[in-house]
């Protein structure tokens, strides 16, 4: 069987995500077997070449030359799996899509006009068709060797759905929202990460994302009687996946 | 004799740059470094943050050294509040930058930069090289498992909190780290030999270089600021002595280090450090430099990849003797009050000076701040390495050129993803 052409690309992002692939030390020599690393600038010098059977684009579109790469990327892609926060949800970099772009310049460079960059930090699902979603900050490398051997072997990945909660639960961890009053967004997370933060006793800040179906205005009602005013409580959800718990909430409310 | 090297999109670096070479009539008109890695305008979004987020959102710069990032900010913002962790926290973070100081080192000396000495595309592109980058992925692999211990995960770890960490290991759970420690510390001092053995072209040139510099120990959180010509100042002292310029052959905004009247660009990473503080090294690891047969200081540019293997093995050392001493604190951190106030704090990253300076409302809300990442100040010094190269070689081949500049520049470690804080953009 030929080795599925694989390329990795990044847009506007950390680098954490790829260098996922380069921590799974244990699988990197399966992975180099099984696949055909064919583009992966962070660790070979092979050119931008040909097609590939599996993309994995990390980052968010944020300038007009990312816009017009990622249709580039999706032509020559028979599956394109988006990895991490950034590409799935927009990532930390579009808070800037409830401020002004302008301001955001000014503050950080000394010649803002030189400075080539959208008004928004979108995910690569509102440009292009996506087939698989990786979400994380940064991604579940589990779930990453899991959409790479299902598609080898012609099968659907497992990946769950449900809440951090349910890994606390599975894992003994006391409840910091019920037992404390802390702020915690794992009853609206995504699992992933097998609740890291919750077992060092720090609520979760919903690196995941939103669960699908997650009652979040419920939750913030919970924290508003803890007393958190409604200020913080946004401020809770404005991190690494703010596009999305901003576009669920107004789809949730209409 | 005119002509032009263009390297669109440098591989084998982290983050998105390129560089552009005009020779015309035997000289170098221009030379640029292009970083068209996208900004993300972190300053911007982290005014107005609580300083909780702070912590959590500047790992976010970088995914190779997030650690790094939250050093500096973490002990920035104790400043401010007025409080100093115990003993037992401060050795714990010592330990969490050994374990991203041998992570980080060993992707770049063996996935990276490590084909350039064997001519390969990639660390998995030839079968001999393969064996040598398995013991890069032994090395990566543990200390990413102590990120994993102190942090939860390598990249983006959530324990870091002002005043300790949310939560710290039992004695029991580090003490089960030790023989794969030993077995790699013994490791590590055999690939000092691997690294010294490299063929390095030869590079010497006249440089300043700055790193922290501690009383009593290699550098890491602490210390205060020192270079090569003299210089030695406190950290909240350096951002007066910083500044940036621009210069001629380049549309990129340079770091550089003011003198009476001139400003100076310099170099900061492994080499600055082992250079300005082998005296606070081990005896044994100071034994393997001597045995390696390269004489310090370093002068050569391009040796970057032997001192991260000397500073490997030494955070080998330290973990284990770290872990030998580390007694569990009563409480894992002490309670802080929010309070206005500024500060300025300085770590070493893997590839050197990491400045963070932040100003917070009384009521602990960032009102704004500055971060200064090492690649950003290596920049000016990465071009001028370039232009003295190319200087030595204008009669050669523009394929050679262009590979040889991309090893130059390779061989600095650049972090291009975290560098775009200070650099103007290709329009």
């Amino acid at each position: 069987m030929k080795k599925p052409r694989v390329g990795i690309f990044k847009l506007t992002s950390c680098d954490g995500c790829q260098l996922s692939i380069l921590n799974m030390e244990d699988e990197l020599l399966s992975i180099i077997d099984l696949f055909d690393i064919a583009y992966f600038r962070e660790a070979t010098d092979r050119p931008l070449k040909g097609e590939f059977d599996i993309s994995l684009v990390e980052g968010s579109i944020s300038t007009d030359w990312q816009k017009k790469e990622i249709i580039n990327i999706r032509w020559r892609s028979r599956t394109l799996i988006t990895i991490g926060a950034c590409a799935t949800s927009g990532g930390l970099q579009a808070l800037r899509n409830w401020s002004s772009l302008e301001g955001y310049k000014k503050y950080v460079y000394q010649s803002p006009e030189a400075i080539n960059a959208l008004s928004t930090s979108t995910p690569i699902s509102d440009h292009v068709y996506v087939d698989y979603e990786l979400w994380g900050c940064p991604i579940s490398t589990h779930a990453l060797s899991e959409t790479l051997v299902s598609l080898i072997l012609d099968r659907k990945p497992v990946i769950r759905k449900y809440s951090v909660c349910m890994d606390c639960k599975k894992k003994g961890i006391p409840c910091l929202l019920v037992s404390k009053g802390e702020p915690c967004l794992g009853p609206i997370t995504l699992t992933g990460c097998g609740a890291i933060c919750p077992s060092l006793e720090k609520p979760c800040y919903g690196c995941f994302g939103p669960k699908e179906n997650g009652n979040i205005e419920s939750l913030l009602r919970m924290f508003k009687n803890m007393g958190i005013t409604q200020q913080e409580c946004i401020m809770l959800l404005d991190k690494m996946n703010t596009y999305t718990y901003r576009k669920v909430r107004i789809e949730q409310s209409s | 004799m005119n002509k032009v090297v263009k390297i669109d999109y440098l591989s084998r670096v982290e983050g998105e740059g390129g560089i552009t070479i005009k020779i015309k009539d035997g000289k170098i008109e221009s030379l640029k470094l292009d970083i068209f890695e996208a900004p993300r305008f972190f300053e911007s979004f982290l005014k107005g943050r609580y300083y909780t987020d702070v912590i959590d959102f500047v790992a976010r710069i970088c995914g190779i050294c997030p650690v790094a990032y939250q050093m500096s900010a973490v002990h920035a913002i104790e400043k401010i509040f007025g409080i100093e962790p115990e003993k037992p926290i401060k050795d714990l973070r010592r330990l969490m930058y050994c374990g991203e100081w041998i992570e980080s080192h060993a992707l770049h000396m063996y996935m990276l930069q490590g084909p350039d000495f064997y001519g390969l595309e990639s660390a998995w592109a030839g079968r001999e090289y393969l064996e040598i980058a398995k013991t890069g992925l032994r090395f990566k692999k543990l200390g990413n498992q102590i990120l994993g211990i102190l942090g939860g995960r390598p990249i983006h770890p959530v324990s870091v909190r002002a005043g300790g960490f949310y939560k710290v290991p039992d004695k029991k759970t580090l003490l089960a780290l030790m023989p794969q420690l030993e077995q790699a510390y013994e490791e590590s001092l055999k690939s000092i030999k691997w690294a010294a053995g490299l063929p390095f072209n030869n590079n010497i040139m006249d440089m300043e270089y700055i790193s922290l510099s501690h009383e009593s120990e290699y550098p890491m959180n602490y210390g205060s600021v020192a270079s090569n010509s003299g210089l030695n100042i406190q950290m909240e002292e350096f951002l007066k002595y910083f500044q940036e310029y621009q210069v001629e052959h380049s549309t990129s905004l340079h770091a550089g280090i003011k003198k009476d009247t001139s400003v100076s660009s310099y170099m900061v990473g492994p080499i600055a450090r082992l250079n300005l503080n082998y005296d606070r090294l081990p005896e044994e690891i100071k034994t393997a430099v001597s045995e390696s047969g390269i004489s310090l200081p370093i002068k050569n540019t391009h040796l970057g990849i032997f001192a991260r293997a000397v500073e490997i093995a030494y955070a080998f050392l330290t973990s284990m003797s770290i872990i030998k001493d580390y007694e569990k604190p009563d409480r894992p951190f002490i309670g802080a009050d929010p309070c206005a106030g500024e500060a300025v704090w300085i770590t070493e990253a893997p590839r050197g000076m990491l400045i963070h300076r932040y100003n917070l409302d009384s009521k602990g809300y960032v009102k704004d701040c500055t971060i200064i990442p090492p690649t950003s100040q290596n920049l000016s010094h990465i071009e001028k390495d370039i232009y003295n190269f190319i200087q030595h070689n204008l009669d050669k081949p523009a394929d050679f050129i262009k590979k040889e500049s991309e090893k130059i520049i390779r061989s600095y470690d650049p972090c291009i993803s975290c560098s775009v804080h200070l650099v103007i953009l290709k329009g």
